[in-house]
């Protein structure tokens, strides 16, 4: 049954099947965190977006995990949920100085990106939050790219091949832009994160033809209008 | 794009017509989904639905949830506008007041 089964307006069963499968692996350890300090994290971005008047309580948000996050993490997690366009340099710095790892900073910005995604979803078509997994057992993989160097983000990247070697290769093929490589300190959320990019906004092999049709409903420039009034909105120049 | 004259202002200014159809629903729809005032976006979401379709909710919404990733991607991590991005629309970044975005400095200290 599709995740968004109670919803009257059609999501596409691509979709509805990257989330759930997203969905489920909240629920495991991840690169740098436990799953329960994953799914806390969520947890947290959500309360956030409550307190915020911004997303809505479901009935059912699911698990919510007796993890106390740092405080560091907490502010990290409270900005990046809901004031975005309030992200800086100053911020990444100090919230290295008071004792976040450059990797879990990377793997907090991929969960929160992409489940606050999947929650404007759920607003947007008018159905509750889905409930978030019970963490499982097991340790973080606790991998970090050889080749990840700071390049021009705040925040150290695999460069685009050849630089980035074996890895950038793997994940990239012969070059993927900053959107992408954002995050790739910590590759299992660049592979979600470009899963998600491939069928939510569109295969890229397809992205410089300005008349290509793939969304249902919308034409290429109106999808471009909600994109850029989206944007617009967390002032994102990127 | 496409031959069809938009007004771009409207994606910085609300109170501007774009020009385009189904452009002010889809505007409007935009702001409430990521707004605090349910009762609008139960509006907004019904006028888009009017105006282009039940299929045009579902997607407007999964682009609006896939720019709240980027977004966040991007103001997250301090990554640069790639140098082709920024070729030749000047014109367009001074119209819309895109420099005056926090995140602008990021691909402005490289340049």
């Amino acid at each position: 049954m599709s995740l968004y089964a109670d919803s009257i307006y059609p999501v596409r069963e691509d979709v509805a099947a990257i989330h759930a499968l997203q969905f489920e692996k909240l629920g495991l350890p991840g690169t740098w965190g436990t799953a329960a300090q994953r799914v806390a994290i969520v947890n947290e971005a959500r309360e956030a977006g409550y307190q915020a008047g911004v997303m809505e309580k479901p009935s059912d948000p699911g698990a919510a995990p007796d993890v106390k996050l740092s405080e560091v993490a907490h502010r990290v997690v409270h900005r990046l949920a809901v004031s975005p366009k309030d992200m800086d340099q100053a911020f990444y710095d100090k919230a290295i100085e008071d004792g976040l790892s450059d990797v879990e900073y990377v793997e907090i910005v991929g969960l929160i990106a992409r489940f606050t995604c999947f929650d404007v979803l759920a607003r947007g078509i008018g159905v509750p939050l889905r409930p978030l997994p019970q963490p499982q057992g097991g340790s973080p993989s606790r991998e970090r790219p050889s080749t990840a160097v700071v390049e021009k983000a705040w925040v150290p990247t695999i460069p685009n091949v050849p630089d980035g070697g074996e890895i950038a290769k793997e994940l990239f093929g012969p070059w993927k832009p900053y959107i992408m490589r954002g995050i790739s300190l910590v590759p299992d959320e660049f592979r979600a994160h470009n899963e998600l990019e491939e069928v939510q906004y569109m295969p890229s092999a397809h992205f410089m033809e300005f008349d290509y049709q793939y969304h249902d409903g919308l034409t290429r420039p109106q999808v471009e209008i909600v994109a850029s009034r989206v944007s617009a909105i967390n002032e994102c120049f990127y | 794009m496409l031959g069809q004259e938009v007004d771009l202002r409207a994606v910085v200014d609300p109170q501007i017509d774009i020009k385009f159809p189904g452009g002010s629903e889809l505007l409007a729809f935009s702001d409430a989904v990521l707004g605090s005032n349910l009762d609008e976006l139960d509006r907004a979401r019904t006028a888009l639905e009017n105006s282009l379709g039940p299929a045009a909710v579902s997607s407007a919404s999964i682009i609006a949830a896939t720019f709240t990733k980027n977004d966040r991607v991007a103001n997250g991590t301090g990554i640069p506008a790639e140098p082709r991005m920024m070729e030749g629309a000047e014109n367009i970044r001074e119209l819309l007041g895109l420099k005056n975005f926090r995140s602008a400095v990021n691909t402005y200290r490289h340049l």
